[in-house]
């Protein structure tokens, strides 16, 4: 191998290194829980979704800003996602929703407002109108 | 007509054919992009059959057609043989055809719409004769991919003229060296030689003689040879998807009788597929297009390729890599082991980034070390179609991230920043180099107007970078793929802008079309397929 190849080497292995180091740690929020730690929710919320919409628990979806939930997800038809979007449209997170699987994530919400939730994989030509507006309450 | 079909004439065939994809792929993305900017000029099921279709319209009729015409030419070409056999070829274009006509066919005509993604059991929810149809025509074209790899395998291990080797010794050889292991038996060979002069006397064992009398295949064929594996596996896979489609819908359709779809279990069914899938997105895609560059920077600066031992290496390490990276598509579903997700869905696609980084650097130092270099259009194209994939390929490594891809995951990053960037400007980009390489080769003269090459160039870059960019900036107000929005307009001004840089795109298509008929006049063109006149054949 020349030098300049084994130069060029080095420099793809450090932009590697550097790069999946980064976004493994804590600088990304949720790898604190996510990846880092696994802490007990204070709460949890099964959801159901099919071809008509989300089904979600009878009083609504409601969590304290701060504290780690856990969303359970399930199908029993086709594959979803389960997206939560902020009031101005960008996504906090997403997960799949396999049919026939318990999907879940645990999340911390940071700040206190309304969210919604559309299901972010398509699964017929329906998929647009699968969106429940503010369906999570988020509480300081 | 077969009989006189030339090697020259059966490349410009499937180079037209697939210019005609091309178009065709481009008109359904205007429609899209038109719908997107909430012109309901579609109804939502025709809309999501045609983005059923638009990938196989494009990757299969556009770009695979036009590799396979190029690579009929060049292997036998570089290996100075004839091709196993033209018929085949001919038989290989028109299955391709067919097979890409009728899934487009099924959404055209009976509004099939799972797409390409097919995530069981989501097919099995269309009418019955909408999923056969489609599973028909994903069947013909894998069918004719598999065609294809027998043919070019049968060209390299067929016994040329000035083959030296013995014929025991020559399937074996050729074979090591056509999957790139010639390099690794090349590395054991003279470690064990060092061993063997270290403890004892010198030896000429027969392995050492045997690799020196070796034809040496040129890297572009390894890697056409490589790439030949994944292509048989991702056949194999999409092929086994279309018969699980039939074996679902043709009960239905013909007695009435509805399966249970969930008897095959989703995850697993993601799994394969995805397998399967990706050696054509993370394998086939990178290895030719690396296999290519590996051919036209020697060509274009009449030097030897730079480190070229060093890529027969990254030929092989590219095949380790494009077998375990399929998870980088279930880094969103939870019930996929988290080990999987991490290894085999982050850290090997990195792997990628060293392949394609080395395969890049080879070709870019060829170019440095044989300064000046003139700007052929074809060198332009190149040096285009590698900015394509460092642009496409490092929004590819973040959204294939574990921690990242929770905010990626089907948003209009992927198909805008990654997919169409990869393709249009990468992919595109470097068949167009090669289009502008072959047709002095197979014609005798190359496209008549500079003026409308470089327009061709120039508006191919701006308007597929801006097209991508354009879709890709529209994740940060969480546009999803896959998702009409109707009624809502805080993503128009994106969609606009996806829609100029994609009228320019177009146009930049047009220039090339008016370059082509002008040089070469639309009868020639036809004259290619259907005889015109008495002594045309």
């Amino acid at each position: 191998m020349e030098k300049e190849e084994r130069r060029w080497l080095l420099i793809l292995v450090a932009v590697a290194l550097v790069f999946n180091t980064v976004t493994l740690s804590p600088l990304v929020p949720w790898q604190t829980w996510l990846f880092w730690s696994s802490p007990t929710p204070t709460s949890e919320f099964r959801i159901r979704v099919d071809s008509s919409g989300f089904h979600l628990p009878a009083g609504g979806i409601v969590v304290k800003a701060g504290e780690p939930v856990k969303f359970i997800v399930t199908s029993e038809d086709v594959t979803y996602g389960f997206g939560v979007f902020r009031a101005d449209g960008s996504l906090v997170f997403q997960i799949q929703v396999l049919p026939s699987y318990d999907n879940w994530i645990v999340w911390v919400f940071d700040q206190p407002g309304s969210y919604t939730i559309r299901s972010t994989e398509y699964s017929g030509p329906n998929h647009p109108y699968l969106v429940s507006p503010n369906a999570v309450r988020v509480v300081s | 007509m077969a009989t006189s079909m030339t090697p020259e004439k059966l490349t410009l065939r499937y180079s037209v054919v697939s210019t005609v994809f091309l178009a065709l792929a481009g008109i359904e993305g205007l429609l899209m992009r038109t719908q997107l900017l909430n012109i309901p000029i579609l109804e939502p099921d025709h809309y999501y059959a045609m983005l059923t279709a638009h990938p196989i319209v494009g990757i299969y009729g556009w770009a695979y057609i036009a590799v396979m015409g190029a690579f009929y030419y060049l292997v036998p070409k570089l290996l100075d043989k004839q091709l196993y056999s033209i018929k085949l070829a001919n038989v290989n274009m028109w299955t391709m055809v067919a097979g890409v006509l009728t899934a487009w066919a099924s959404g055209f005509l009976f509004r099939f719409g799972a797409l390409y993604t097919l995530y069981w059991p989501l097919p099995a929810t269309f009418p019955p004769h909408s999923v056969a149809t489609f599973a028909i025509g994903l069947f013909l074209v894998e069918l004719s991919v598999l065609l294809f790899i027998f043919n070019i395998t049968a060209t390299v291990l067929k016994k040329g003229e000035k083959h030296l080797l013995p014929p025991s010794k020559a399937l074996v050889s050729l074979l090591a060296a056509s999957f790139g292991l010639g390099g690794v038996a090349k590395h054991l060979g003279s470690i064990l030689a060092r061993a063997t002069v270290a403890s004892s006397a010198p030896s000429t064992g027969e392995a050492g003689a045997a690799s020196n009398d070796d034809p040496p295949l040129p890297v572009f064929v390894v890697a056409v040879m490589r790439g030949g594996i994944d292509a048989v596996i991702n056949a194999l896979v999409l092929a086994g998807a279309s018969v699980l489609m039939l074996v679902f819908s043709l009960p239905a359709l013909l007695a009435g009788i509805t399966l249970n779809p969930l008897l095959v279990d989703p995850l697993v069914y993601k799994n394969v597929f995805w397998w399967g899938l990706d050696m054509i997105a993370d394998g086939d895609v990178l290895i030719w297009v690396a296999g290519t560059l590996y051919l036209l920077a020697p060509l274009l600066t009449g030097r030897k390729l730079y480190a070229e031992n060093v890529v027969r290496y990254v030929i092989l390490a590219d095949l380790v890599i494009s077998m375990g990276v399929w998870s980088h598509h279930l880094l969103s579903d939870t019930p996929q082991p988290d080990l999987m997700r991490l290894v085999s869905g982050q850290f090997v696609t990195w792997g990628e980034f060293f392949t394609m980084g080395l395969s890049f650097f080879a070709a870019l130092m060829t170019l440095w070390l044989a300064r000046p270099v003139k700007l052929t259009m074809p060198m332009k194209f190149m040096l285009g179609g590698i900015f394509g994939f460092m642009l496409g390929g490092f929004s590819g490594l973040l959204q294939a991230n574990v921690a990242l891809n929770i905010v990626m995951h089907n948003t209009q990053w992927v198909p805008g920043f990654h997919i169409h960037q990869m393709i249009l400007t990468g992919l595109g980009n470097v068949l167009f180099a090669v289009v502008y390489a072959l047709l002095p080769m197979l014609t005798g003269t190359g496209l008549k107007s500079e003026r409308l090459s470089n327009l061709h160039f120039w508006l191919w870059l701006i308007g597929s970078v801006g097209m991508a960019f354009s879709m890709g900036l529209s994740w940060t107000p969480g546009m999803l793929r896959r998702t009409l929005y109707p009624g809502t307009d805080i993503y128009l001004p994106y969609m606009a802008s996806a829609m100029g840089f994609g009228i320019i795109l177009a146009l930049g298509y047009l220039a090339f079309l008016l370059n082509l008929i002008k040089t070469y006049g639309l009868k020639t063109l036809i004259g290619l397929f259907v005889p015109l006149g008495k002594t045309a054949s």
